[in-house]
Order: C-alpha cells, then sequence, then structure tokens
C-alpha cells in the first residue's frame, strides 16, 4: 500500500511540536538557571564550557521529525521551541535565538530528509547532532567574533562533539523510551509502520 | 498603557528582529554603548519598565555580557597589555566589549519588547498582518499555558518520585542527577499526552481549518508606520554619529 503524504501539518502535530518546544523550553530553563551559577564560578572559562551543553538545544528537531515525519518538521520544531524561550520565557540572547534556531533546524533535518523520512538509524541521528552543531558554528562564531580567537579548534570541537551526543544519540533514546511509553501511538512514528507491515489474513 | 504597549506587536517584533541584526555588523563600543542607553531609555519610557524591574530584567544580559567580554580579553592575539597572572590584550578587550554591547543593546530591546506585548496580541497580530496560519497561533498560545502550569506539573512529579526515593540518614529523600533525569522524561511524556488531548479541544471548537473571524482584532494604523520610520531614522543617526565622531576617538578604543 502507498502512503498519500498530505502537504500539511494536521493541527495535532502542531500541538504536538508546541508542546515539545514547551517542555524543552522549560527544561532548557531551568538548566540555564542552575548553569549561570556554576558559569560564573568558572568564571571566563564559562563561556567555553557552556559549549558542551550546546548539543542540548539540538535535540527537539530531531526527536519531532523521528515523531512526525514529514517534511520541514524539524525546522518548525525548532523555530517554535526558540519562539517558546524569547516570548514566553525571556532567553537572554533575544530574538536572534530564531536566526540560530532556523539554521540548526535547517543542519539538524537534512539527514533524515536525504533518508526521505524513512531511516532512523544511530549514525543519522548522530550526523544530524554534528550537521545542527556544525552549521550554527559558523553563525555564532561570525555573530561573537570567535574567528581570530585562539580556542577557535576547540570551539568548534566542543560543539560538534556536543551536537553528535545531546543533540543526535541522546535524541534517539529519547525517542525510542517515548514510544514504550505507549504515548506515540497515534503518531506517523507508529502508524507508519503499521500500514508498512499489513495484518495477514487468512485466506478464504 | 504606556507609548510603546499601545502599538502593533507585529510591527515591534518586526523592528526588534532588524535592529539585532543591525547590531550583528557593528563593532564600535562607542556606537553600541549609545545605542543601548537608547534602548534602555526605550524600555523605561517606551515600556514603562522602571527602577528595580529594569534592573532585574537586565541581570541575565549582563552576565552574559561580562562573561563575552572576559573570554575575549583573554583569547585573543594583539598587543599585550598584561602578562601576569593572566595574559590580557588590547585588541581583544576593545572587541569584548563592542561584543559585550551588541548583547546588551538587544537585551534591552527584548526587555522593552516584553513588557508591552502581551503574548495573545502578538499571536492575534501575527495572523492579521503577518499571514501566520491561526492553526500555529492558537497552538502556541495554547502552548504558552501549557507552559504556565508545568512548573506545577514538575513539582507533582518530583513529589511523587520522592514517595519511593532512597532516605538520607536524617530522612530527607535522596535526589540526583538520574532522579532529575527521570523527572524531566516523565514530563515530556505528560506534555505529549497533553498536547494530544489540546488538539482534541482546540479541533472540536472549530479551530482547524475554516477561515475565521477575529475577536477584538488588533489595530494596526498610521502611528505604527511612524514608529518604524522613527527607528530606522534614529538607528541610522546613531550609526552615521558613530562613524563620524570615529577618528576623534583616542587610539586604545579602536579595533
Amino acid at each position: 500500500m502507498t502512503q498519500v503524504r498530505r502537504a500539511r501539518l494536521d493541527l495535532k502535530e502542531i500541538v504536538l511540536l508546541v508542546g515539545l518546544g514547551v517542555a524543552f523550553g522549560f527544561l532548557y530553563w531551568a538548566l540555564v538557571q542552575a548553569w549561570n551559577g556554576l558559569a560564573v564560578l568558572m568564571g571566563p572559562a564559562g563561556d567555553l564550557a557552556q559549549h558542551v551543553l550546546l548539543g542540548g538545544w539540538l535535540i527537539v528537531a530531531p526527536v519531532a521529525v523521528a515523531i512526525v515525519r514529514r517534511p520541514g518538521v524539524g525546522v518548525v520544531a525548532e523555530v517554535i521551541a526558540s519562539v517558546v524561550e524569547v516570548v514566553f520565557l525571556g532567553s537572554p540572547v533575544g530574538p536572534l535565538l530564531l536566526v540560530a534556531a532556523l539554521i540548526q533546524g535547517v543542519g539538524s533535518e537534512l539527514p533524515f530528509a536525504l533518508g526521505r523520512y524513512r531511516r532512523f538509524g544511530w549514525a543519522r541521528y548522530a550526523a544530524s547532532g554534528a550537521l545542527g552543531a556544525g552549521l550554527v558554528f559558523v553563525w555564532s562564531a561570525f555573530r561573537f567574533g570567535w574567528f581570530g580567537q585562539d580556542v577557535l579548534a576547540l570551539r568548534f570541537g566542543l560543539q560538534v562533539a556536543s551536537g553528535v551526543l545531546l543533540g543526535g544519540l541522546l535524541a534517539r533514546v529519547l525517542v525510542d523510551a517515548l514510544r514504550r511509553t505507549g504515548v506515540l501511538d497515534g503518531f506517523a512514528i507508529v502508524t507508519d509502520e503499521r500500514v508498512a507491515t499489513p495484518v495477514v489474513r487468512r485466506a478464504g | 498603557m504606556t507609548a510603546l504597549a499601545e502599538r502593533n506587536p507585529t510591527v515591534k517584533a518586526g523592528l526588534l528582529l532588524a535592529v539585532s541584526l543591525a547590531t550583528v555588523v557593528l563593532l564600535d563600543p562607542v556606537t553600541l554603548a549609545a545605542l543601548y542607553l537608547a534602548g534602555v531609555a526605550v524600555a523605561r519610557f517606551g515600556a514603562g519598565v522602571r527602577g528595580r524591574a529594569l534592573l532585574l530584567a537586565q541581570v541575565p544580559f549582563w552576565s552574559f555580557a561580562l562573561g563575552v567580554l572576559a573570554v575575549n580579553a583573554l583569547s585573543r592575539p594583539g598587543t599585550v597589555l598584561l602578562d601576569s597572572p593572566v595574559r590580557v590584550t588590547q585588541e581583544g578587550l576593545v572587541v569584548g566589549l563592542g561584543l559585550a554591547l551588541r548583547g546588551l543593546v538587544i537585551g534591552a530591546l527584548t526587555v522593552a519588547f516584553l513588557a508591552s506585548t502581551p503574548p495573545r496580541a502578538l499571536m492575534v497580530s501575527l495572523t492579521q498582518h503577518a499571514r501566520l496560519s491561526p492553526r500555529y497561533a492558537y497552538a502556541l498560545l495554547a502552548g504558552h499555558r501549557m507552559l504556565a502550569g508545568l512548573p506545577r506539573h514538575w513539582a507533582d512529579v518530583r513529589a511523587a518520585q520522592a514517595v519511593r526515593a532512597p532516605l538520607r540518614r536524617d530522612g530527607t529523600p535522596r535526589t540526583g542527577v538520574a532522579a532529575l533525569g527521570r523527572a524531566a522524561f516523565a514530563l515530556l511524556v505528560h506534555q505529549v499526552r497533553a498536547s494530544e488531548r489540546v488538539a482534541l479541544a482546540l479541533e472540536s471548537r472549530g479551530l482547524s481549518d475554516r477561515p475565521r473571524t477575529l475577536w477584538r482584532p488588533v489595530p494596526l494604523d498610521r502611528r505604527d508606520a511612524l514608529l518604524a520610520v522613527g527607528v530606522v531614522v534614529a538607528v541610522a543617526a546613531v550609526v552615521v554619529a558613530g562613524v563620524l565622531v570615529a577618528p576623534l576617538l583616542p587610539p586604545w578604543l579602536r579595533v
């Protein structure tokens, strides 16, 4: 049976993306509260140490793509999460977070798009995290004037490593765990596979 | 109502984004400092954020700026000002100052924007004036409500987990990183369930697909155009003045 892919997202899927954005926005916010104290204690090294957590900001895109399996979902989810952070939670990065989110979303979604939203192996998640972190690094480096600093390569390495671990592999762990709870039964991640493996009927 | 609260949210959001993007190409500390002062004035007199609230709202931006300044002063090659105990360069200090001020300009304007714009007005205005699909607007508004309930739900999850948590010697529950992770996962599961219910509720109220009428539309008039032109002219004037003043600056302030 061939599937008909709808062009637009269902309201259910849109609200799910918002719900994920809200949940991750809230968790980031809690994390940032805890983190700020540590960053102040670490002084100038705090700026570097924050790169370790960068991947956490990417995770919503692969999770959303894996659940909804529709083009553009990663970008939309990432932008919605940034809107939640800026407008509802008052993130100190301000509106430029929207630009960063757009770039991250494109990077994170690309590996899944290349697999036509049908392949979700470990390597693809890792590539998603690496690409999301790598693309946004160019923008951050431009914005914060990292080019010409002594620590440019170190920054890049930390961010991509964090992207692979927190923004890629952790997403797969999370998606698998969410799936086991049964809350995703109404979404494409479960229903698509049900369609792909038809029930065998007895003849006659 | 303050002067800024009466203006159209879409126009304000657009201006905020435009000015934020403009600061990305500026690095001169004097120009950026002037823009920062203007931004604080907008927050104070335009959006009515006063005294203590104005200071507190900026604390996260200041701590962020301080980190940027410190790391640039220490990690950028150039004329060495101080060699021990750490190496500080003049270029690093000036560039760091510029980058830190960028963040502060955006911060002051964001404070002004958020203080003068209720989320509901922003979403309604975006559907009216920026062609945002109402399905996304209502989903985001529902998300705003869900967010308000999350801290309480987090407390519920933590309380439920504390019932079975291992105890310390004094009888209080022991909490670790793993427990926080489990609570975060429970919160996520709750959120997926909640969003499915919310979507059903929205659909049953007809908030899905058809063309819609709006309750209490947000006005957009000539004064909003005036605000847009005024902000663009003011920022341009500050930037031009900054370029004109640049040759008069002492050499240690130049990049």
